[in-house]
């Protein structure tokens, strides 16, 4: 590597590190994101490659410049959904993570690079969302979401990506959205296979009346493994129909699962009927 | 009463993003004349403009727009 390079590299590591640490001292005055106006005209060519598509229109931009967003989870599937959903103008992106940027992360967590290991994921992936877009104001939260801190979490938000990486989560995520209302879109994924479900509370089928217990035998990313483009393209599919759920734009996945097999590159769609005694949503 | 809009200034894609942006704004039937610089803009906003269903003409260098 040149001399210039390495110089380069350093320089942007310290700048990543720098706005890292920014982000976790105690703002004295925050400063303001430098427009809020997604069609003034600073910003109009940002979002210019979806406003010319057909189904995109003023109101779109504007809905998703209005909205609030939080992420479970600044890992694999959180990268690519809270990149996209940061690059398409979604104003406000709460991420939540507890855990640190780890050697093992980086084959399929894209918004971590290897200058940051140790850095707590929330911080490095907010970081890198202001660098992508400083007109989303992305908000680190370094926690693990739980039963009890999750409603106080996703309180205001107008929609909840769940790219968690347990059952134990995901159904707290599922309760703590039920009982608020607040649109969800779920998504797992293992090895070279994964899901996606959209969840609109009391509307239609809830994570819960899908799968009503964890599967007994549940393996975890660490003991079964799981392939980087897997991941980013479960984690798109997710960004995708949190971009349907927010502006109205397409058809999104509601009462149903999208079972993805990218293996033999198959994607089957399945119904799914609300259950009346789901302990989730019935009561909502 | 017809509608103008300058993208002499502009390149792809902004020229029909600020285009298809004041065509939202308008009503129904309402006219929008726009004045584009002679190459890619005037041959790719009339044709975009066709294909979301407005009607078109080209007159030099000004196209006339009437939202569908």
């Amino acid at each position: 590597m040149s001399s210039s390079r390495r110089s380069f590299l350093r320089e942007l590591t310290g700048a990543v590190r720098d706005v890292a640490a920014a982000a976790q001292a105690p703002a004295e005055e925050p400063a303001p994101p430098p427009s809020r106006d997604p069609l003034a005209d600073a910003s109009l060519e940002r979002y210019s490659r979806q406003l010319v598509m057909p189904e995109w229109s003023e109101a779109a931009q504007r809905a998703l410049s209005d909205a609030s967003v939080i992420v479970v989870g600044a890992g694999a599937l959180g990268s690519p959904v809270a990149m996209y959903l940061a690059g398409a103008g979604v104003g406000r992106l709460g991420i939540v993570d507890n855990d640190d940027v780890e050697l093992s992360n980086l084959h399929r967590q894209l918004l971590h690079f290897t200058p940051d290991l140790g850095v707590p994921k929330a911080h490095s992936a907010a970081a890198k969302l202001g660098f992508l877009n400083p007109e989303v104001v992305a908000e680190p939260y370094q926690v693990r979401l739980d039963a009890a801190n999750a409603p106080g979490l996703i309180e205001g938000a107008d929609l909840v990506v769940d790219c968690s990486d347990s059952f134990a989560t995901r159904y707290d995520v599922n309760a703590a959205c039920c009982a608020a209302r607040i649109p969800l879109v779920e998504a797992g994924v293992l090895g070279m296979s994964g899901l996606v479900m959209g969840i609109r509370p009391c509307e239609g089928a809830c994570y819960r009346c899908a799968f009503p217990e964890p599967p007994p035998d549940a393996p975890s990313c660490a003991t079964a493994g799981v392939l980087g483009p897997a991941a980013g393209v479960i984690g798109s599919l997710q960004a995708l129909e949190a971009l349907k759920l927010l502006t109205g734009v397409g058809e999104p996945l509601v009462g149903a699962f999208l079972q993805v097999d990218l293996a033999l590159l198959s994607f089957l769609r399945v119904s799914v009927q609300r259950r009346a005694d789901c302990p989730d949503c019935a009561g909502a | 009463m017809t509608r103008t809009l300058d993208i002499t200034g502009l390149t792809c894609p902004m020229t029909w993003v600020k285009t298809k942006l004041e065509l939202e704004r308008m009503a129904p039937g309402e006219e929008l004349a726009v004045r584009c610089r002679e190459g890619e803009a005037l041959e790719n906003v009339p044709r975009s403009a066709r294909e979301a269903g407005h009607a078109v003409s080209v007159e030099g260098t000004t196209i006339r727009i009437v939202r569908a």
